[in-house]
Parts: C-alpha cells; sequence; structure tokens
C-alpha cells in the first residue's frame, strides 16, 4: 500500500512536470512568434514618425550674410556684410576667432551664393565686386581629444558690373574638375555669365542679354556638373541655357511657366530637378523630361504648400532631396520634393526668418531672424523619402517620365535617390507564386490521386519515399540547378519546353486513351506492370516526337528562332532567368509539400465510403472524382495553401533563378524580384537603421502577415471543409 | 439451450418453402477462393439462392460468409494476391465472364454494409448518387427515384423535408436505412447484406427487418448475420457454413427445427460458434 502511494506520488509528479513543460512550450510558441512580430513592427515604425523641428540653443548677433557649420556641430561661421567672419564654439558657448574677406572701406556684401556642398562661396558687394572665398574646416587630433579649426581661403575677386549699376541675381557653383560658373544680372536685365575653365586656365565672360530678350531677370540658378543655366524672369517664364560650349552659352529652351512672378529657383542635388517659388507664394518642383520626340520638356511633378507670401529664398539640402523655402513674412516651410510633402511649416515664433543653412548632416537647421538671433534647431527627419503613398503608390521620381511604382534602393552617386515602392516587390512574390502554383498544384494533385487511388501498392511505395526525397532537397540546390543549368537549356530549347508543356500533355492524352480502346477483358489480362510500361512509352514518344518536330517547327513558323519572332511580333523580350524557370523550379519546391498532404488526405477517406461507392455501380474514377475527392477537399485544400505558403516564402530559389529585376510585367518570359529575395541581397548592404533596412523590416513584416494569413485561411477553411465533407 | 424459433411466423408462413420448387437467380458451383496462394478461405461452395426470397447466411465468426457474399458483387476483385476458382452466375450468365461489365453487375446487384457508410453529403445526394453514376441525369426522374427508394426503405415520411440535409445528421438506425434506399434506387435485382443490423439497438434492428419483409417481394435479398433469431425472423432459407464450406441449406423452418447435419445442430443449439 506504502509502496502504491510512493509510485501515485511519483506519478503525479511527472504528470505537473510533463505538463509545465508541455504549456511553457506551447507558449513559448506564441510569445516568440509575438516577439518577432512586435521586433519586426519595432524597427518599421521609425518610417512613419512626423517631422519634428526642436530648438536646441540660441546665440545673439547681428544677421548674417552667410553662415555654416562643421560635420561634428562644433563650430559655426557667420558672415557679416562688413566682410568679417566670425567663429563661434558651440561647446565654449562664445567667438572663439575672426577674418575678414578686407573688403574697401564703405564696401558691403549684398548676397552670397554658394555650391551645394557649400565649400565654396561667391559674395557679391554694393560697389559691384564678386569675391570668391572658402571657409573649410579643419580637424585636428591631440590625444583623444579633437579640435576643429578653420581656414578661410580667398580666391580673388573681379568686377561685375559696368558704370556703377547694381548687381544682382548671383549664382556661383564649381564642377569637379574645378571649372567655375558665376552668373549676375545688372540692373535686373543685362546677364552675365563667367565662366573659369581651370584645366586651360582662361576665363570667358558672355552677355546673355540679347538671348533673354531683355526682360526683367528675378532668380538665376546654375548647375556646374551638368553645365546648365535657368533664369527666371517677372512673367513667368523660364530660361535653359546650355553653357557646356564655354565660347558660346546656347539658349536651349524658354518655357512659360507661371503667370506670375517667378521669385526664386534653386536646383536640387543632383542638378535635376528644379524648385521655383512665386510672388504668390506656390512652390513648385520642376523636372527636365524627354517626351516621345526626344525633346527636352520642362514638367512640373510636384507642387508644396503655398505659402501665402512671396518666396524669397530656396535652400536645398545637400545630403537629400529635402529643401526649406522661406517668404517675405519669415515663414519657413521644411519640403521633401520627391514625396511633395510639406513635412514642417515653421515661423519661429513670428521673428521673421531671414537665413536659414542645414548642418552638413541635415540633422541641424540654423535659423537667423531679423531680431539679431541665431537659433540652432534640431531636426528629427530620418526617413523624409518613404511614406506610405512611397511605399504603395506612384511617386514621380526624376529622370522618369511619369509617376511609377519602381524599387531601386541603391545606385552609384551621393546624389542617388532610393526608390523603394514595394509593389514590384509584392508583385513580383504573387507573380512567382502564381506560376509555381499553375505548375505545381496539377502535378501534386493528380500525381497523389494516382498513388493513392490508382497505382499499384509496390510502385505507390517507390514513389512516396522519393517525392519526400524531393522536398528534403535544400532550396539553395534547386536555385541552383534552376539559374545554372536550366535557364540556359530552356532558352537554348525554348520551342521544345514551350510544346512540352502544352501540346504535349494533350497528346500524351490521346495516346493514353487508346489504351481504353483495348476491349475491357483483354486489358485486364495486362497487369499493372504493362499500364505502366505503356505509360512510360508514351512518353517517351511523345518526347521523341515533339523533340523532333521543334527544330523544323521552329524553322517553319518562328524563322527559326522563337525568342526573336516573339520580340519582333509581340514585343515579348526575353530573359534567361525567367518566370518559367522560376515557376518550374520553385514548383519543385512545392510540389512535395502539395503531394504529401493531399496523398495524406486521399488515403485517409474511409474505405467504407469508397466501397459503397463502387458498390453502387459506380467506376473507379467515378469514385474518385464523386466521393474521394469531395471527402478530400479540406486536406487538398489545405495542401494548397501550404504550398502557397512555402511559395511566398521561399527565398534561396527565386533568388538564383530570377533575374532580380523588379520590374511590373505579368509576362512568362520576364524575370522578377520577389520580397523574400530582396530582403536577402540587401539587408547586408542596408546601413542599420537606415530607411532601406527599415524598408526591409517592413517588408519582412508584410511576408510574415502575408504567410499568417494565409496559414489561418488554410486552417480556417479546411476546416470547414472538412466538418461538411469528413464527419465520418 | 434449445432456440426458441417461431417459424410458423405469420409472414414467412404462406411462403412455400421447398427449395426444389423454387426459382434459382443466383447459382454457385465448386467455388473455391483464395486470399492467400495455397489457403482456401472458400471450399468447394455450391448453392442455389432463390429469386425473390430471402437468404440468410449464418456460421461462425471467419467461416467466410462475408467473403462469398462480396463474390456476388465481384467487391473481391481489387484485393491483390485473390484467386477465385468455380463458376458463379446470375440469371444463368456468369458474373466473372469477360463480357460482363463490373458497374452493371454491381447496379443489378446491390450490397448493403455491416457499419453504415453513407456519403458526406444531403440525404438527397445520396440516394440519388447510384442513378447518377449510372447515367440518369434528368432531376425529375432522379426525384422520382429518390422518393420510392426511400419510401421502400421506410425512410421517407422521416427525411422528405429535409432532403438536403447531410445524411451524417440522421441517427444510426435512418443511416442504415438510407443505405438500403440508396441500393434500392439503382433497382437491383439482388441486394446483398452484410450484418446490416449488427451495430443497432434493437428497435432500429425491428425496423430494418421489416423494411426486409416489406421488400422480399420485389427482391432478392441475401443476408448474412450473426443473430440466428433474425436470421429465423426475416429469412426463407438458411445457409449453414463453416471453415469455407456450405454446410446446411435449407428452408429456414427446416434448419432450424430439424436440421439434416449434426453440425448445424450443435451450431444452432450454441454448442459452439
Ligand atoms: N481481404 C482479406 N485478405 C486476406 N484475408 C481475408 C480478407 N478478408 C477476409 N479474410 C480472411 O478470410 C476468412 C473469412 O473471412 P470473412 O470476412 O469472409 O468471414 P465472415 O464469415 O464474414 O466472418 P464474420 O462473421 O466475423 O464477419 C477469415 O479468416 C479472414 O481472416
Ligand atoms: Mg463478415
Amino acid at each position: 500500500m506504502k509502496e502504491l502511494t510512493k509510485f501515485q506520488k511519483r506519478l503525479k509528479f511527472e504528470n505537473k512536470v510533463a505538463s509545465g513543460l508541455i504549456t511553457l512550450g506551447g507558449y513559448g510558441v506564441i510569445v516568440s512568434v509575438l516577439l518577432i512580430f512586435f521586433f519586426l513592427v519595432l524597427e518599421t515604425l521609425p518610417l512613419f514618425w512626423k517631422t519634428s523641428l526642436e530648438k536646441d540653443f540660441e546665440i545673439s548677433g547681428k544677421t548674417p550674410i552667410s553662415i555654416g557649420m562643421d560635420d561634428y556641430k562644433e563650430l559655426v561661421y557667420q558672415v557679416y556684410e562688413n566682410g568679417i567672419i566670425s567663429y563661434y564654439n558651440i561647446k565654449q558657448k562664445k567667438n572663439i576667432k575672426y577674418d575678414t574677406l578686407s573688403l574697401s572701406a564703405g564696401e558691403k556684401i549684398i548676397s552670397s551664393s554658394s555650391t551645394l556642398e557649400r565649400d565654396e562661396i561667391a559674395f557679391c558687394t554694393d560697389s559691384g565686386r564678386i569675391i570668391n572665398a572658402s571657409i573649410l574646416f579643419t580637424q585636428e587630433y591631440r590625444g583623444n581629444s579633437r579640435t576643429i579649426g578653420s581656414k578661410l581661403e580667398k580666391y580673388g575677386d573681379f568686377s561685375g558690373n559696368e558704370s556703377g549699376k547694381s548687381l544682382e541675381n548671383l549664382s556661383f557653383d564649381k564642377n569637379e574638375n574645378g571649372n567655375k560658373f558665376w552668373v549676375w544680372t545688372n540692373d535686373k536685365k543685362n546677364v552675365f555669365i563667367k565662366i573659369f575653365d581651370l584645366e586651360e586656365d582662361s576665363n570667358y565672360t558672355h552677355n546673355l542679354t540679347e538671348l533673354t530678350g531683355g526682360t526683367k531677370i528675378t532668380a538665376s540658378a546654375i548647375n556646374a556638373e551638368t553645365e546648365v543655366l535657368f533664369l527666371s524672369d517677372e512673367n513667368g517664364e523660364i530660361f535653359y541655357f546650355d553653357i557646356s560650349d564655354y565660347e558660346s552659352p546656347e539658349l536651349k529652351s524658354h518655357w512659360k511657366v507661371s503667370n506670375n512672378e517667378i521669385t526664386a529657383i534653386s536646383f536640387l542635388i543632383g542638378g535635376n530637378a528644379m524648385v521655383l517659388g512665386s510672388k504668390k507664394g506656390e512652390v513648385e518642383v520642376w523636372f527636365q523630361i524627354r517626351n516621345e520626340n526626344d525633346d527636352l520638356v520642362f514638367t512640373k511633378t510636384h507642387v508644396f504648400e503655398n505659402h501665402n507670401s512671396e518666396i524669397t529664398k530656396i535652400v536645398p539640402s545637400q545630403r537629400n532631396r529635402t529643401f526649406i523655402t522661406i517668404d517675405k513674412l519669415g515663414e519657413l516651410h521644411l519640403n521633401y520634393s520627391t514625396t511633395s510633402a510639406t513635412n514642417v511649416k515653421f515661423d519661429n515664433e513670428k521673428k521673421g526668418i531671414k537665413l536659414v543653412e542645414f548642418s552638413p548632416t541635415a540633422d541641424v537647421i540654423i535659423v537667423a531672424d531679423d531680431n539679431s538671433k541665431i537659433g540652432f534647431f534640431n531636426l528629427q527627419n530620418e526617413h523624409p523619402e518613404v511614406t506610405v503613398n512611397s511605399l504603395f503608390g506612384k511617386i514621380w521620381y526624376e529622370g522618369y517620365s511619369k509617376p511609377e511604382f519602381v524599387w531601386q534602393s541603391t545606385g552609384g552617386s551621393d546624389a542617388f535617390e532610393p526608390k523603394m515602392s514595394l509593389i514590384p516587390l509584392i508583385f513580383g512574390t504573387i507573380k512567382g507564386t502564381f506560376y509555381a502554383m499553375i505548375f505545381s498544384i496539377p502535378i501534386a494533385i493528380l500525381g497523389a490521386i494516382y498513388v493513392s487511388q490508382f497505382a499499384p501498392k509496390n510502385l505507390a511505395a517507390i514513389i512516396k519515399p522519393v517525392i519526400e526525397i524531393m522536398a528534403a532537397l535544400p532550396s539553395v540546390v534547386i536555385g541552383f540547378l534552376a539559374g545554372l543549368f536550366f535557364s540556359p537549356l530552356f532558352e537554348k530549347n525554348l520551342l521544345l519546353i514551350l510544346l512540352l508543356s502544352t501540346a504535349a500533355p494533350i497528346l500524351f492524352v490521346v495516346i493514353i486513351s487508346l489504351w481504353g480502346l483495348i476491349p475491357e477483358d483483354k486489358r485486364r489480362k495486362f497487369s499493372n506492370t504493362w499500364e505502366l510500361i505503356f505509360v512510360f512509352i508514351a512518353m517517351v514518344l511523345v518526347f521523341i516526337i515533339f523533340w523532333g518536330i521543334s527544330e523544323p517547327l521552329g524553322t517553319y513558323f518562328f524563322d527559326g528562332n522563337i525568342k526573336n519572332w516573339l520580340y519582333t511580333n509581340f514585343n515579348i523580350g526575353y530573359d534567361q532567368r525567367n518566370s518559367l524557370v522560376v515557376g518550374i523550379a520553385l514548383g519543385f519546391a512545392v510540389i512535395p509539400i502539395i503531394f504529401t498532404i493531399t496523398e495524406d488526405a486521399l488515403s485517409n477517406v474511409p474505405k467504407s465510403l469508397t466501397s459503397a461507392s463502387l458498390a453502387l455501380g459506380a467506376s473507379k474514377w467515378q469514385t474518385v472524382q464523386r466521393v474521394v475527392l469531395p471527402a478530400a477537399s479540406g486536406g487538398i485544400f489545405a495542401a494548397i495553401i501550404l504550398g502557397l505558403g512555402r511559395a511566398i516564402g521561399e527565398t534561396m530559389i527565386v533568388l538564383m533563378a530570377t533575374g532580380n529585376t523588379p520590374i511590373l510585367d505579368l509576362s512568362l518570359f520576364n524575370g522578377f524580384r520577389a520580397m523574400s529575395a530582396t530582403i536577402a541581397v540587401e539587408i547586408p548592404e542596408a546601413p542599420v537603421g537606415g530607411s532601406l533596412y527599415r524598408v526591409l523590416f517592413l517588408t519582412a513584416l508584410l511576408l510574415l502577415i502575408f504567410t499568417f494569413i494565409v496559414n489561418s485561411l488554410a486552417t480556417y477553411i479546411g476546416d470547414k471543409l472538412r466538418k461538411k465533407y469528413a464527419r465520418y | 439451450m434449445k432456440i426458441n424459433v417461431n417459424v410458423q411466423n405469420s409472414l414467412s408462413a404462406s411462403y412455400t418453402t421447398d427449395l426444389s420448387k423454387e426459382k434459382t437467380i443466383l447459382e454457385t458451383k465448386n467455388v473455391d477462393l483464395c486470399y492467400v496462394p495455397q489457403v482456401k478461405t472458400l471450399k468447394n461452395v455450391t448453392i442455389q439462392i432463390p429469386e425473390k426470397k430471402v437468404t440468410a447466411f449464418i456460421g461462425p465468426s471467419g467461416c467466410g460468409k462475408s467473403t462469398l457474399l462480396r463474390c456476388f458483387n465481384r467487391m473481391n476483385d481489387l484485393i491483390p494476391g485473390i484467386s477465385m476458382k468455380g463458376l458463379i452466375s446470375i440469371d444463368g450468365i456468369d458474373i466473372y465472364s469477360p463480357e460482363i461489365k463490373l458497374e452493371e453487375l454491381r447496379k443489378k446487384v446491390g450490397m448493403v454494409f455491416q457499419k453504415s457508410n453513407p456519403f458526406p453529403m444531403g440525404i438527397w445526394e445520396n440516394v440519388a448518387f447510384g442513378p447518377k453514376v449510372n447515367g440518369i441525369k434528368e432531376k425529375a426522374e432522379l426525384d422520382e427515384i429518390v422518393e420510392s427508394a426511400l419510401i421502400q426503405a421506410d425512410l421517407w415520411n422521416e427525411v422528405k423535408d429535409r432532403l438536403n440535409n447531410s445524411a451524417l445528421d440522421l441517427s444510426g438506425g435512418q443511416q442504415q436505412r438510407l443505405c438500403i434506399a440508396r441500393a434500392l434506387a439503382n433497382k437491383p435485382e439482388i441486394i446483398l447484406m452484410d450484418e446490416p443490423a449488427s451495430a443497432l439497438d434493437p428497435i432500429s434492428t425491428s425496423k430494418i427487418e421489416e423494411t426486409i419483409d416489406e421488400l422480399r417481394e420485389n427482391y432478392t435479398i441475401i443476408i448474412v448475420t450473426h443473430n440466428m433469431q433474425q436470421a429465423a425472423r426475416v429469412s426463407d432459407y438458411t445457409a449453414f457454413m463453416m471453415t469455407g464450406e456450405m454446410v446446411e441449406f435449407n428452408a429456414t423452418s427446416k434448419l432450424f427445427t430439424n436440421p439434416e447435419k449434426k453440425l448445424t445442430e450443435d451450431y444452432i443449439t450454441g454448442r459452439f460458434g
């Protein structure tokens, strides 16, 4: 008795431990899935944070002409109208040094223009001088401490006016060869351009007034890289000059862009987009787009919130497509070109903003106002290029002739703009899945029907493990074979492959049905083995027939090259790694899943039901059709959905067997770029915390949600069908 | 214990119970059957089943009753490795001859299984299944067939208002009668029943027996049963089998009251089996 209770105690204890462990395991799975989900959400959320501008500190000082800051945000220079440059150290909270541009007595700087990189500045003075200088920051390391210093370099000056006329609209830029360009006007009418060719060490000065027709010029912008000059006039016209021929700048075009006077223009980074600000406060971005006739057309692509007051200044960021516009009333707008978004509107407590500058990293904005204060504001604007619209909508990118869904996350230059529309990736995933499913569903389900219902036991005993081995094939191997072996093979024998996948099954069925012509009693004498041998012979025969005719057929109908024929007649291009190859390769990964589960479902249909059907005089096939398939429909449905889930999530195969081209094209002969493959390819290159990094996490999150929905659907509908058909 | 068999049962009393006067519909001659080579499950079975009568097969478990029954609609055909010798004919035609179409044979010889096995479909669909697979397409005609089959199986009144409900919602006894209706819908000549009531409660069982009783006029029924009272109640003739051999085949009244073979007597008096 005592021993029994001891035993019972142990049993009780063991039960408790076991059920505890099992419960722990169950909850553990749920918790870890939730954790993954929350982690993905956490990494994704910053994409959608609002832009914010927060005051950090402010210093006193007269309103400068020009202002700048070093990379480490330690030193700020201010250039005043009397030519004095003061350097303010942010850590020490005081001016540490002064420089001077050495103006003549009484001379005053009235405006300045700098390169986008802010590495060289041109000043113009009220006496008509144009002075070039650069204020560069230096870093000195002593032990562990870093000191930021500065260096003023004066590059000389020249006179920019004839006989005491006023000088305005100065624009300056320098290209990577060191060639410099200045443009300015006298009396707002007479336009001059000066070009300095470093290599030739020669200067060119041209008067462009004849080309503009003497209209009143209101703003100018030069891009030294692309060697173009834009001028705007009071009638809302834009003049576009090609200045690549230094000896004779050419007026290429002029366009009427507004009924209002254009009061400020500026290039954005990259030199493709031009921001226009008007007297009425309109802010627009325009692209030069080539039309069908290959002419450049100036096209309005993005419109921003109106200032309701004359635009006085446009300040482009040197990091991305962010730019600030300031109006006459001293309010600033922070805009992001690509998304047409005005992210911040700010009037600094109505103090009248006069001058704005970005820090080199664009996370600080320096604002000088009328009240002799210079404020430093922290800008939270990590992912301006990502919005719900940019992820899922059409966006008009620079260099494109219309708004499009584009995925192109990395590019060669600093000026490259990441384009991260998820639509091509979602489309790619759906396309790959679709082709994989139309390839695999018929094969897997017909195979399962054959094996579970018709095949002799010993054959089924061979087929099933073989297919299970197929499931164990690493997808890298399938992808590798598809990409490197089958792609070229398919390309070489395209017509044969097409025939084999369309006409061949039909011919095969025709041949097989000949078997049915043999009277039933004779047929019964043949064993299953003979039937199989017949099927096999039919298969080989069909293959040989199509192999034989594909070449003459190709020569006769398709001029010997079906690829060219498709292209010239239907404009269908052919990529070597295309959806046909991937569909089949991905199908190989999916077939074992669908086959195995379907086969199980079919085999689990109780024998009593098939017996009942057969006993009622139904043929074997009728029984399969009317009893077995409906009864197994829940399982078959679940099999298809699980296969679908696998196809959606599959990475290696789509990665290796497609060209990974993010295009929106249903064609069987094009590749695609799937979500999973994109994550795999791009995550190693994505800087942690950057926009691409977070967008890839968002992609992963979407994949997770996709597969979650698909699997829930499978469970739900599978259950319903099972309830309906499978209560034995 | 001597089984108290009421052979003067009011229902069967009026029938001739003389085998030699009956018209034979199904006949087996020297049937041997092996599931496994060399092991005879049926041994030299010869029997003549009379038309439009109820014939019961009795015998100890494993003696081959079901096996023999399945020979009649060739449900054994698909069992791998099976071999059969001898002759089985219906209306004088060898049902194993190459000219016979399996589907036609099974239409002619219906079967009701031990465990009710309605399809997971509606009641109407279940009954119409046979006619449909045998090529009848017209709804009106099918409706008629379904109704008459359900009436014959004594189920019509219970299900006529819910013909589209799932057959799986019926009770066990109703399900079995549905299976009988399903077999009847094919308008068979012979109905094979393999222990049709063995899984049912007494009330359902008696309902099935009543149904069988109503069918005897128009159909030849062969019923396997372990319940000897049931055999006595419903059958006109009874065949007693043992270890694959047909021991005795006689009018039920005779076999139960005055068996010719000692073996039969031992079995029906419960000395073994
Ligand atoms: N499919 C089969 N394969 C091999 N042997 C079988 C098969 N079906 C039945 N048998 C064997 O044949 C013999 C007769 O079986 P059968 O089912 O005909 O007996 P039965 O008289 O119907 O028995 P019960 O009254 O228990 O139903 C048994 O020994 C059984 O094991
Ligand atoms: Mg049996």
